[in-house]
């Protein structure tokens, strides 16, 4: 099917000048919408979006008052995208918009859109570390830089609490050829495209049907130490740590989870594991220990005193 | 301690009472944790205040920004990390996944234009006699 990853979320907020402060300071770039609201961008032009609740246009809310009103997927040209009209036309209403992307719902509810990825390529640098018995990164001189302001640089992930995670996960596996990678027990399985090699694009949270909508959104900055800068600026800024910094054992990516006013929680994460056809989905209990390697909070700067 | 009782004796002075706003809300640390443990919402002249702590996880902390407890018409707890709104007197949960269950409920007095936290459990140093 061609599908690369989620090219933008959108969402009806009740707080708008809020929720634009918010996702302003976590570093994605603001555009005005037509409409009255902000679309945000990372480096690679994905990103989210942001409209007032009470705007016509968005599509239908979920009956839980999450705010989320639609996950839009990024294909690799309007061939896929084609592609994957005919197949979800045979048994559900899918439209066609004038620039060509077309939206319907899936199997459990959610609104859903494809259209050919508006993601630019990157060519950036990457975390440069210096490890004792391998070459050296930074030659003589160079300093560990770290950017300010942190922009993200294109949405990793989207998890969803979801009323029925195996009939969404057999929909997006049977009807987009998706992928499970890994899975934990009772909770859900860790989805990619086909052609996407990155270790999850979309997870799946089991929950009861009140709970159905958004539980967080992740964009990748360039490595840990952007993770651990990005967070640390944030709470500088009053903003509210959920869970973080920390790594994953699956997928082993760094995260950093914060509050927002928009009834999710947005991630930091980088460095995330990539697999390919040849990789042997695990499945985990999901617990405390499954879910971190290790977990810090952050504390106050200090200085060591000599006495 | 019920709500109704007064116990004029003892409690920790938190905030003048135009320090919050009405229809706002404000986040303390009674405790010197570093973080906010009790927040305060004053609405109609009244105050409401209950732990930071999202009945859903007990490590979840509702504030989505330091003193912001509220969602966007102020007209209920909002919890920052998944949505759930709260009314803001009773503490109870009408929407999202803490669905019927309700904030823990801090005792807080009005004397005079002050505000005073009167219940024992986040007053430092308190020995209950």
């Amino acid at each position: 099917m061609r599908i690369i990853a989620p090219d933008e979320v959108v969402f009806g907020v009740d707080n708008l000048e809020g929720c634009r402060q918010f996702i302003s300071d976590y570093g994605l770039i603001q555009h005005d919408t037509p409409t009255g609201g902000y679309r945000f961008e990372a480096q690679d032009g994905t990103g989210i979006t942001i409209e007032r609740q009470e705007n016509p246009d968005l599509p239908p809310a979920l009956p839980t008052g999450s705010m989320l009103r639609q996950t839009i997927w990024g294909c690799e040209d309007q061939d896929a995208v084609e592609e994957i009209e005919a197949e979800l036309s045979k048994d559900r209403e899918v439209t066609r918009h004038a620039d060509r992307s077309i939206s319907c719902l899936d199997d459990v509810g959610f609104a859903i859109a494809f259209r050919a990825t508006r993601r630019r390529p990157l060519d950036l640098g990457f975390e440069r570390v210096n490890s004792p018995g391998s070459p050296v990164m930074r030659p003589a001189n160079v300093l560990a830089q770290i950017t300010d302001p942190i922009v993200p640089r294109t949405l990793g992930h989207v998890v969803y609490f979801t009323p029925d995670s195996d009939k969404m996960e057999a929909f997006f596996v049977e009807r987009l050829n998706f992928v499970v990678t890994d899975r934990f027990t009772g909770t859900g399985p860790f989805l990619r495209s086909r052609d996407n090699y990155e270790h999850h694009s979309l997870f799946l949270i089991q929950t009861p049907p009140h709970m159905q909508g958004l539980e967080h959104i992740a964009f990748h900055v360039e490595g840990p130490t952007e993770v651990m800068t990005a967070g640390s600026r944030m709470l500088e800024k009053g903003y509210e740590s959920f869970w973080g910094p920390g790594r994953h054992v699956m997928g082993s990516n760094w995260f950093w989870y914060f509050n927002s006013p928009m009834g999710f929680r947005m991630e930091y994460d980088a460095d995330m594991d990539q697999h390919d056809e040849n990789w042997v989905p695990r499945e985990l209990p999901n617990t405390a220990e499954t879910a971190q390697t290790f977990l810090f909070r952050s504390a106050e700067k200090f200085l060591p005193g000599g006495d | 301690m019920h709500r109704n009782e007064k116990n004029s004796d003892h409690g920790l002075f938190l905030c003048a009472d135009n320090d919050i706003e009405e229809g706002r809300s404000r986040g303390f640390d009674p405790q010197k944790h570093g973080r906010d443990s009790i927040f305060v919402v004053k609405k109609d002249g009244l105050y409401f205040a209950y732990r930071t702590q999202c009945p859903h996880i007990a490590q979840s902390r509702l504030a989505w920004r330091k003193d912001e407890y509220l969602n966007g018409d102020h007209s209920r707890i909002m919890c920052g990390a998944h949505g759930a709104l709260f009314e803001i007197d009773s503490g109870l949960c009408v929407s999202g996944p803490c669905l019927g269950q309700s904030l823990f409920p801090v005792e807080v007095e009005q004397r005079g234009t002050s505000l005073y936290l009167t219940d024992s459990r986040y007053i430092r140093g308190w020995s209950a006699d």
